[in-house]
């Protein structure tokens, strides 16, 4: 058994930014992922915008988190070094629905105190937008509204929480999470840490041979009350607080030491990825956060609010300068992050409708995504039925020191490192409070991307690491050094070095440089290139 | 950044790079070759069949054969090679910037010829639904994992599309005691040269499907199988496999090109050969375009 502080189920963007959030304190954390590497649930395939907050109904945390994340996200992206684009979003409507709609969000804004909207007529939208179709009557413009590649922020809080002190445990997968009572009625805080009352409540969980086995030794010294036990498959930890931030499976989660309340159903979304505009990959100017690509055809993020309450359009230029469809909404088949055809036709479709103009061709790959939609039960006759009652704000549950985010959606990327704040306030509050941790650094140094440098920047760094200086990916120009720094910083799988260099994500998917790759991690991992995985535990090449 | 001066540049050494270079070179020009990869060649370098230099040498030649007889001829030529090395990016001012480990590097030239081959149409431009496991290759990048870098990359192989590569990749995956499935073709004829529709397809009993297509990829880690569908009856059917090989065609890769463009045109100083320029089949014609361009360019030049 270890001891920790804290457990943190989950190594998404939430359990990745709570982990740094609580390293602002003495306390230890452990987090426990399933799957080889971070971010590979929700976090890797969503629309990547950070909401300005207009849409939220007022009054709720929700709104009040988007609204300051959205204002404090260019200094959080600068503190961890993490490329992002204040694009400014156009949210368009055809019908007076959407424009009483459009209007109502314009009010909501001006109550969660979202700053700079602007209500604006069909003809304005076309004219900062001229691909907009004739049709559209009524725009809402938000100047603060950015995107960014979900995956790297989450990347950089990981880094950045690891290099605090946070430590990550993957392919663990968490079992079971055993809570321990204190059986005595009216128990004060001092007469917890008996050794008498650990020896109870161990040996009602593991038997008495087993306590004797281990416990003892290791319990002594801890001044604190052993509260649960979380169970991976290899080893058990011990600790104060859990909390579950397992995305997909938070509602199960949350069941292993809850009653039911919270469930989560998921439904799929497709999202179309078109190819980089011709000229526009290579050579930016290093301040990633102004750089807009001449030849795109949107400048903005574009929403479309449909009539009747049906479901519209997002069209993202991204930071990488493609532009991104999606996504749809359906029910999941099968698999739900499989996409499916239906799903790309509404795409293409709606893009004929809003942006007529706009070629959807050539397509770079298409994608599917999984929502987890929240829902409350209760119990009736001795089983779990939907209360059929609407949840609007975040779902996060707590239960003495075991804390659950259920069904964190959007805008849960942008709220991440807020929601991570919010709860570190919470758990300290829990445990009585926390010394501050003097050593907690917030920044993190961004990788090199040679693509992103000047022509004199780069000349000079080559010269001083020369593996920067071979390029493994023409379509993306990224070199060896970018991918044997991705290995260094943790990616063991190809998807892993995918999301953090943006190797195979051009246009030739990899085809070109998949061998080479393969080469270059099989020596920086001491291992066969057959080895090699693709991602998540069981997969191969 | 001091820059290096050459009258011609010439990017990429495949068969048409290599040919331009020495021919240009032959014509008294001072020539930088640059090529991306160790070894100059190109795809020629993951070929191992037979097939290649029946014009232009009047023998049977493997792949690899005839482009080391083009790196002898470099060799033994003035030429400059630079190998593992990527042209960045061309600019209006007639320089380049050159990559390669330890240096980036400027060339400044009065011509400049454009090899830099082709790419390989990916399934995920298509695009077929479903999800995207593990185990799904174009054909060139299977070709050149199992020829180049000796790997294994699976037992039951369905193909997607019918073009040349494809149809190779199928004989000699069956010839290393591999299953094809099935490939799949939606046109009523196999794509690429009749050669290769007899020598691979026929000879080796492939079984091909036509009028057909994938209309989903099945599989969570690993690719176990993929939905067809026969484009006349729209009857559906499941084939089991551990391997999607794609054989969808070759695009013209002419990014550097497409970044120098203003209204759809390049400079005059500027010449594509080769796969870049239009998809060939021979590389006996690969060649002679290559050494066309190469003695173009000293015209323009002289
Ligand atoms: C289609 C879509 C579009 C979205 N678009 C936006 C947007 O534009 N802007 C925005 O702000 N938000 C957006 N969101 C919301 C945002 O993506 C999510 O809120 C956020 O990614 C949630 O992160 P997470 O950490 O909860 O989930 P995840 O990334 O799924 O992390 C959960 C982790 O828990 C692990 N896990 C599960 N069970 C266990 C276990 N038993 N033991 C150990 N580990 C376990 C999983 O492997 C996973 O890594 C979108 C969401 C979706 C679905
Ligand atoms: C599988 C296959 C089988 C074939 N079979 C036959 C056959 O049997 N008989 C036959 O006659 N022909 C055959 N061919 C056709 C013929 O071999 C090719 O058409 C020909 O070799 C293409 O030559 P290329 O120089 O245009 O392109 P490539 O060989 O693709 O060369 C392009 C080169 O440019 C380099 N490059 C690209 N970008 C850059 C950059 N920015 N900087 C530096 N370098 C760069 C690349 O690394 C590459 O080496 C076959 C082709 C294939 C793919």
């Amino acid at each position: 058994m270890e001891h920790t502080d804290i457990v943190i189920i989950g190594a998404g963007l939430l359990g990745c930014f709570l982990a740094r959030a609580l390293r602002q304190y003495d306390l230890s954390v452990t987090v426990l992922e399933k799957e080889r590497d971070v971010c590979t649930g929700i976090s890797k395939a969503n629309t990547g915008i950070i909401y300005p907050g207009y849409d939220m109904a007022p009054g709720t945390l929700k709104a009040r988190l988007t609204v300051s994340s959205c204002r404090n996200f260019p200094e959080l992206c600068r503190a961890l070094g993490v490329r992002y684009a204040n694009r400014g979003s156009l949210m368009v409507g055809f019908g007076p629905e959407a424009e009483a709609s459009i209007r109502n969000k314009w009010e909501k804004g001006q109550r969660n105190g979202v700053e700079g909207l602007e209500l604006l007529s069909g003809e304005e939208c076309r004219r900062r937008e001229p691909l907009l179709a004739k049709g559209v009557r009524i725009g809402l413009f938000s100047p603060d509204t950015c995107v960014v590649n979900p995956w790297e922020l989450g990347i950089a809080a990981y880094e950045n929480a690891r290099s605090n002190g946070a430590i990550f445990r993957l392919s663990s997968k968490v079992m079971a999470i055993h809570r321990i009572r204190n059986r005595r009625a009216g128990a004060t805080a001092e007469m917890f840490p008996t050794e008498q009352y650990r020896a109870e409540a161990t040996a009602e969980f593991y038997g008495t041979e087993q306590y004797r086995a281990e416990t003892p030794a290791e319990h002594s010294g801890t001044e604190w009350p052993l509260k649960f036990i979380v169970e991976t498959a290899e080893t058990s930890f011990s600790c104060r607080c859990v909390i579950n931030c397992a995305g997909l499976a938070a509602g199960d989660v949350h069941e292993m030491a809850a009653p039911p309340s919270v469930r989560i159903r998921p439904t799929g979304a497709d999202y179309i990825l078109l190819e980089d505009f011709p000229g526009m990959t290579p050579k930016m100017p290093p301040d990633v956060s102004t750089r807009i690509h001449s030849r795109m055809p949107l400048r903005h993020v574009i929403f479309h609010e449909p009539e009747q309450k049906r479901k519209g359009l997002t069209l993202v230029p991204t930071v990488d300068g493609n532009l991104m469809i999606g996504p749809t909404e359906r029910e999941p088949f099968e698999n739900p992050t499989a996409t499916e055809a239906e799903g790309i036709r509404w795409l293409r479709e709606k893009c004929r409708e809003v942006v007529p103009d706009l070629p959807t061709e050539p397509i770079l790959r298409t994608f599917g995504a999984v929502r987890p939609n929240p829902y409350e039960v209760l119990c009736e006759n001795d089983r779990w039925i939907p209360s059929g009652r609407k949840l609007f704000d975040f779902n996060i549950k707590e239960e003495e020191g075991f804390f659950s985010l259920i069904g964190i959606k959007t805008p849960g990327l942008t709220c991440a490192a807020a929601l991570g704040e919010y709860l570190t306030g919470h758990i300290v509050d829990f445990l009585g409070g926390a010394s501050e941790n003097p050593a907690y650094d917030p920044t993190r140094c961004p990788e090199i991307r040679v693509s992103e440098m000047t022509w004199e920047e780069r000349e000079q760094w080559v010269q001083n690491h020369p593996d920067y200086g071979r390029i493994l990916c023409s379509c993306r120009d990224i070199s060896e050094g970018e991918v044997r720094d991705a290995i260094r910083r943790g990616a063991v799988t190809l998807d892993g070095v995918k999301r953090r260099t943006g190797i195979f994500m051009g246009r030739c998917q990899g085809s070109r440089c998949l061998s080479d790759v393969l080469l270059v991690m099989a020596e920086e991992l001491g291992c066969s290139p057959d080895e090699i995985r693709k991602d998540t535990a069981g997969g191969i090449l | 950044m001091k820059e290096k001066y050459y009258d011609i540049l010439v990017i990429g050494g495949g068969a048409a790079g290599m040919a331009a270079a020495l021919a240009a070179s032959e014509a008294g020009a001072k020539v930088l070759l640059a090529e991306h990869a160790s070894l100059p060649g190109g795809v020629l370098n993951r070929c191992i069949h037979h097939g290649f230099g029946l014009g232009y040498f009047g023998e049977d030649l493997t792949g690899q054969q005839y482009a080391a007889r083009f790196r002898d001829r470099l060799a033994h030529s003035p030429v400059d090679v630079m190998t593992d090395t990527s042209v960045l990016r061309l600019f209006p001012d007639r320089t380049a910037f050159l990559s390669r480990s330890g240096s980036l590097q400027k060339i400044a030239f009065r011509q400049c010829i454009l090899a830099t081959g082709s790419y390989e149409r990916t399934m995920e431009s298509i695009p077929v639904p479903g999800t995207r496991p593990a185990g799904i290759f174009t054909a060139g990048c299977a070709q050149g994992l199992i020829n180049e870098s000796h790997m294994d990359i699976g037992e039951r192989i369905l193909i997607l599309g019918s073009g040349n590569v494809g149809q190779i990749m199928a004989r000699q995956l069956v010839q290393a005691g591999k299953t094809i499935v099935a490939m799949i073709e939606q046109n009523d004829r196999p794509g690429g040269l009749p050669r290769n529709h007899r020598e691979c397809l026929e000879a080796y009993s492939i079984p091909l499907m036509l009028h057909s297509t994938i209309t989903r990829i099945l599989g969570e880690e690993r690719i176990c199988g993929a939905v067809v569908r026969n484009l006349d009856t729209g009857q559906e059917q499941t084939f089991s496999c551990d391997t999607l090989i794609t054989a969808l065609g070759l695009i013209p890769d002419r990014s550097l090109a497409d970044s120098l463009a203003v209204g759809g045109t390049w400079p005059d100083w500027l010449q594509l050969c080769g796969n870049c320029e239009s998809i060939h089949d021979i590389v006996d014609s690969v060649t002679l375009a290559g050494e066309r361009a190469g003695k173009a360019a000293i015209k323009g030049e002289i």
